[in-house]
């Protein structure tokens, strides 16, 4: 009776050991990327974790950034924050004030990972980098650039050059109604996104102490002449019939005024290619895309990184976080590069990457995927154009996209940008107070 | 009718689950709210500042929040008002003794089982501006197409049409309940006496639904402040230019995308106290010409 016992003692422990010793480190991973993306994410994650015995990262769909960045706050309130995060651009500033997140470069130093910086492109790691030190991984980064219907703008007998100008889109746009080939010229969502890359087109600073980089902002530049600028001809197309509502910030139903060819121009983010290439096919048409418009008389200086980034969270075990770097690491290898850009249309990051593609001549039968890599890589390097640093980008979006609203219904546009600043202004101090900058 | 206990703790006992869940999710949340609008706070509480009565100084000197306060009295009134006249008239219609009865009823209900979210994107579906149902047939009919998201009136007339109909179901359910409890001898009474239909609503019938008609001033209140949020949030998301920002809507806006928790916990606080002094208008005017009583 005793013999039996201890075998079976001895078993449990074995089995035991066993089962301890096949427990994989989990890390969670939240991001804002929903339906094809959300699939796409998946392929990689579970190729991830085939190739990682030992780890085992769960990724799940928290919603629009927005959301994503509430449930973390939440999350952090709580104690129980996901290992690695998928964030927008614009909450930079928010998540270094939260004091939860590991920097990236902390987390490569002290674990030992491998990522070669010098290959990837230097605008994607510019925006992330905080006073010298990489802050987070950039991962899904994008630029907006002009797409247009080949076939539309044949039938109206107008042809779009690579980089038009702010006359050229009225010009066409007047071509295509007239013809009779449209509803509209074009249309975007109306989201501030698009003001803030159009101000570092035009080469200015959205918030002043240098786009919030050299300190907590307290100034938003709405009544510098760029944005004069920029908002007036907003003014002009929606008044002149040329450009289409889409509705407050609706990335979908701008997407489908052009693929239903309503109308015949549309900028959005380069993140579409794919979306917009499938429907053009479905359609019967010919997409092509081209740089984002300026304004005669203006020097073109390039746009701001888009997109989001990944972050690691700080206060979980060694093992947790050596697991999180390498599934970030992953994620940022030359290979998944190329999966994700050519899945979407988020430019490849690595500089590798771009020269496989340009050598297998991929490019030259997709050269839409091209536009946008090459519309950054003639960007100039300035403060206007690494992108503005600020916690409250939630309100100067509400408010600017207020400002356009009432524009449209008919105010002045000084009117409106001055209401807008003067609510802006008074965000960025009360959030300076409150970090104690 | 009263229950008699043999002491007191037995009551006491079985009263506290109840008492626990109001005061976990009811009572302590309000008293945080109290506490939380003296402080400007970010990420939901990571960051505080004392700031004294500074959110509430700001709030009523802020033009965008009082047209705020306004929009939402209007939008209240609009979806009571309404809301109460047209579900009245269709429960006098149901109560009818006809076929299918019972089917109309159910039908009429359906709408109140309805989330918000997608109520809310039922209306969207049929008055967008590019791609809805309405305006496709209007424009191939009449040959217009309105902007029912982009134009102030418009929206607010959508997001009160919405409101309205979503909670019909709830008014009808009730008043169907209260019509049924009209005695039959009372209306047979005053017919003999020579009263036309409409004496006999207005006379009879009316105040004896008075008890019903003031609890669903009091609910439909109740729900134009806090319950649209959803239909809000789907349709117009405030907007245009803030035509249909009430003021529920303004402080998810300030918590949830604007990150200011202090700012919206002192409009949680504004609009609950507006509510309890209508609410409570309500009960010293129109509460007194209730008739109570079979």
């Amino acid at each position: 009776m005793k013999r039996v016992l201890v075998i079976v003692m001895l078993g449990l422990l074995v089995f035991s050991g066993l089962v301890l010793a096949q427990e994989k480190t989990k890390v969670v991973f939240w991001h804002a990327m929903s339906g094809t993306r959300e699939a796409l994410i998946q392929r990689m994650v579970d190729n991830f974790n085939l190739t990682h015995p030992g780890i085992e990262v769960v990724a799940e769909y928290k919603g629009s950034y927005r959301d994503t960045l509430n449930a973390a706050q939440a999350a952090a309130v709580a104690g129980n924050a996901p290992n690695v995060l998928h964030s927008f651009e614009v909450g930079t500033q928010q998540l270094l004030d939260m004091g939860i997140f590991a920097l990236a470069q902390d987390v490569i130093d002290q674990y030992g990972v491998v990522i070669p910086w010098q290959d990837y492109l230097e605008p994607a790691l510019n925006y992330y980098k905080i006073g010298g030190v990489q802050a987070s991984f950039p991962w899904n980064s994008s630029n907006s650039i002009l797409y247009y219907n080949k076939t539309l703008l044949d039938k109206a007998g107008v042809t779009m050059p690579r980089e038009p100008t702010f006359e050229d889109i009225v010009a066409i746009s007047r071509a295509v109604i007239n013809a009779g080939v449209a509803e509209g010229g074009i249309t975007w969502p109306m989201h501030s996104w698009f003001f803030e890359q159009w101000m570092a087109e035009l080469g200015a600073n959205l918030l002043n102490n240098d786009n919030g980089r050299s300190g907590y902002a307290t100034e938003i530049n709405l009544l510098d002449p760029a944005a004069v600028t920029i908002m007036n001809w907003w003014k002009q197309l929606y008044d002149e019939g040329l450009w289409i509502n889409p509705g407050r910030e609706s990335w979908s139903q701008a997407r489908q005024n052009f693929t239903t060819q309503r109308v015949a121009m549309m900028i959005s983010s380069t993140s579409d290619v794919n979306l917009t290439q499938n429907a053009a096919f479905d359609g019967g048409w010919e997409v092509g895309t081209a740089f984002m418009p300026v304004p005669l008389g203006f020097d073109r200086h390039g746009v701001v990184i888009g997109g989001g980034s990944l972050w690691l969270t700080k206060g979980h075990s060694d093992a947790e976080m050596k697991a999180a770097a390498e599934f970030v690491v992953y994620m940022s290898q030359v290979a998944q590069d190329i999966t994700w850009h050519q899945s979407t249309g988020y430019f490849a990051l690595r500089k590798t990457s771009l020269q496989a593609l340009d050598l297998e001549g991929w490019y030259k039968l997709h050269p839409n995927y091209k536009t946008a890599s090459d519309q950054l890589a003639e960007s100039q390097i300035s403060t206007a154009t690494q992108g503005a640093l600020s916690g409250v980008f939630p309100d100067i979006r509400t408010y600017i996209e207020d400002a356009a609203e009432e524009v449209y219904g008919g105010a002045s546009v000084t009117d409106a940008l001055t209401k807008a600043k003067g609510l802006i202004d008074q965000a960025l101090v009360d959030y300076k107070e409150l970090m104690g900058g | 009718m009263e229950s008699k206990f043999p002491s007191r703790r037995l009551p006491l006992l079985i009263l506290l689950p109840t008492l626990f869940v109001c005061g976990m999710f009811l009572y302590y949340p309000l008293a945080q709210s109290f506490s939380w609008s003296l402080l400007r706070a970010a990420f939901m509480g990571l960051r505080t500042l004392y700031v004294g009565t500074q959110n509430y100084v700001r709030l009523f000197t802020s033009s965008a929040y009082l047209h705020s306060m306004w929009i939402s009295i209007v939008f209240a009134a609009g979806v009571v008002l309404l809301g109460l006249s047209i579900s009245l008239g269709i429960a006098l219609v149901a109560n009818r003794k006809v076929r299918g009865a019972r089917i109309y009823r159910t039908a009429l209900i359906w709408p109140y089982a309805l989330s918000p979210a997608v109520a809310g994107t039922i209306w969207l579906f049929l008055f967008n501006p590019t791609a809805g149902v309405v305006n496709f047939v209007l424009e191939r009919t009449v040959g217009i197409s309105p902007d029912w998201v982009t134009s102030r009136n418009l929206a607010i007339l959508l997001v009160v049409t919405a409101a309205v109909w979503k909670n019909l179901g709830y008014n009808i359910v009730f008043f169907l309940a209260g019509l049924q409890n009209v005695p039959g001898q009372v209306i047979e009474a005053a017919r003999i006496d020579g009263a036309s239909a409409w004496r006999c609503f207005w006379k009879v019938t009316l105040p004896l639904l008075s008890p019903t008609a003031f609890f669903l001033l009091i609910m439909n209140m109740i729900y134009a402040f806090f319950g649209v949020f959803g239909l809000v949030d789907v349709l117009t998301k405030g907007g245009p230019a803030n035509a249909t920002n009430i003021l529920i809507y303004n402080l998810y806006r300030d918590a949830f995308q604007h990150n200011k928790w202090g700012m919206a916990s002192a409009q949680s606080v504004i609009l609950f106290v507006m509510v309890v002094g209508f609410t409570l208008l309500q009960f010293r005017t129109t509460g007194r010409k209730v008739h109570y009583g079979g």
